[in-house]
């Protein structure tokens, strides 16, 4: 059955349109994936020297705040300090009275130590490279730390174009597939494709998972 | 009919550009099919990853754990991992061997030996040559979130080296996968060029998926200096 002009059209269109926009973040991921997968990070350079800053507005009770809570209030001493990124978890250690904040961009991480006693901040960081950057922005926002995920702007944009990937990639998937079933002479070769990658992924499956 | 000496040459180069274009959206295709459900797991797992306060999806509250003690042969003399090989192939246990903390006492061997879905930690007493087992088994959701991210190995951690063969497969499969969604992009890019009535638009379109892409990738970092 001939599919209307219309509507092969307007799919193959959205098919071209989606995809061009998307590949940029396809390749985000699809090239993290060799970094991830083999735990090779090329790139990155020398940390900075340690820069201190005393006197530092640290509010009362700081160290037994927990979650977004204190997440905000950290905040409010980074700003104080002219730092920012996404932070991604609040050390307390209470012997040493000293709270580390380790701070995120996609292919630079800031480390801040708070030494409550003394009201001192030390402040230094490092370029990662593309290589970090790239699984940064793969992994992210990611499973853990849930509670304080999405500290920054650029985190929760990033979170909603991770989504939006995900549901654009499906949607080509399938306007991809619809796109095959219309041309009658590439049927039966899609569909032995098809059935092979399902194969595949079945059997390696049952392997891993047992 | 017009002799072979009189066809002109332009014809013939555009049917051949006509003709690599026909492969490469036959390849696009069929590269495309083959990866679907690749695509679709990796994805929509993805999605879980990103989103753990999704109540339907959740798999640790529902962990089933259970603990044993079992009396195994000591294993010969070796290496760590030749040793928690050795004693796992006693268990009956396949998977990938994870070191946790350093064990301070020699006369233990304490690994993890993991796949998506099962996990048994093993504490083995070398001086007593029994070991203690838990067993966590995790349910559908907790499987498919780790097939995401089963690679045996981890940026930083020296420890961990990948040991299981099947590990292997699952990284080459991922990595075909990664190869697979390049080769779309490169095929899509190339098909798109092919068509001059959509080069304006889809210029367009690729610029700002590039600007917005780029920007997260190299733009940030400059607000990051300390």
């Amino acid at each position: 059955m001939d599919a209307p002009r219309t509507l092969r059209g307007m799919v193959r269109d959205l098919h071209l349109y989606v995809g061009l926009f998307l590949s940029p973040f396809v390749l985000v991921f699809a090239v993290s994936v060799f970094f991830l997968a083999h735990a090779w990070l090329p790139g990155g350079g020398e940390r900075s020297p340690v820069r201190t800053v005393a006197d530092v507005p640290i509010p009362e009770g700081f160290e037994r705040l927990k979650g977004r809570e204190q997440v905000l209030a950290a905040r409010a001493i980074l700003e104080h300090l002219g730092v920012g990124g996404e932070i991604g978890f609040v050390r307390y250690q209470p012997r040493e009275r000293r709270i580390s904040l380790p701070l995120s961009y996609p292919g630079r991480e800031t480390t801040v130590e708070l030494d409550l006693a003394t009201r001192v901040a030390r402040i230094s960081s490092r370029p990662t490279g593309t290589a970090d950057a790239l699984v940064y922005l793969h992994k992210m926002p990611g499973p853990h730390n849930v509670a304080i995920r999405g500290n920054t702007t650029f985190m929760r944009v990033w979170r909603g174009l991770a989504d939006a990937t995900v549901y654009l990639l499906l949607f080509l998937s399938l306007s991809g597939v619809y796109l095959w079933a219309l041309v009658r002479a590439e049927r039966r070769a899609g569909l032995l494709m098809l059935l092979a990658g399902a194969g595949t992924m079945g059997g390696l499956i049952y392997a891993v998972v047992g | 009919m017009p002799s072979s000496a009189e066809v002109p040459v332009p014809e013939v180069r555009e049917s051949r550009g006509a003709g690599l274009q026909r492969w490469n959206r036959r390849l696009h295709s069929y590269v495309g099919l083959y990866f679907l459900f690749f695509l679709w797991l990796f994805a929509l797992t993805g999605l879980l990853l990103n989103h753990s306060e999704w109540s339907f999806a959740e798999f640790w509250p529902q962990r089933k754990v259970s603990t044993w003690e079992q009396s195994l042969q000591a294993p010969p003399a070796g290496s760590p991992i030749e040793e928690a090989k050795h004693l796992l192939a006693q268990l009956r246990l396949p998977g990938e061997i994870e070191w946790l903390a350093v064990a301070a006492d020699p006369s233990r061997l304490v690994f993890r030996v993991v796949r998506p879905g099962l996990n048994h930690e093993v504490k083995y007493d070398r001086a007593l040559a029994r070991a203690s087992i838990q067993r966590t088994e995790v349910n559908a959701w907790g499987v498919t979130r780790v097939l995401h991210t089963f690679t045996g190995v981890r940026v930083g951690d020296s420890r961990n080296q990948r040991d299981w063969i099947v590990t292997t497969a699952w990284v080459l499969a991922m990595d075909a996968l990664a190869v697979g969604l390049i080769a779309l992009v490169a095929g899509g890019l190339w098909l798109w060029w092919g068509d001059p009535r959509k080069r304006r638009s889809g210029l367009t379109v690729l610029g700002c998926g590039l600007l917005v892409c780029g920007a997260f990738i190299w733009g940030l970092r400059w607000f990051g200096a300390a």
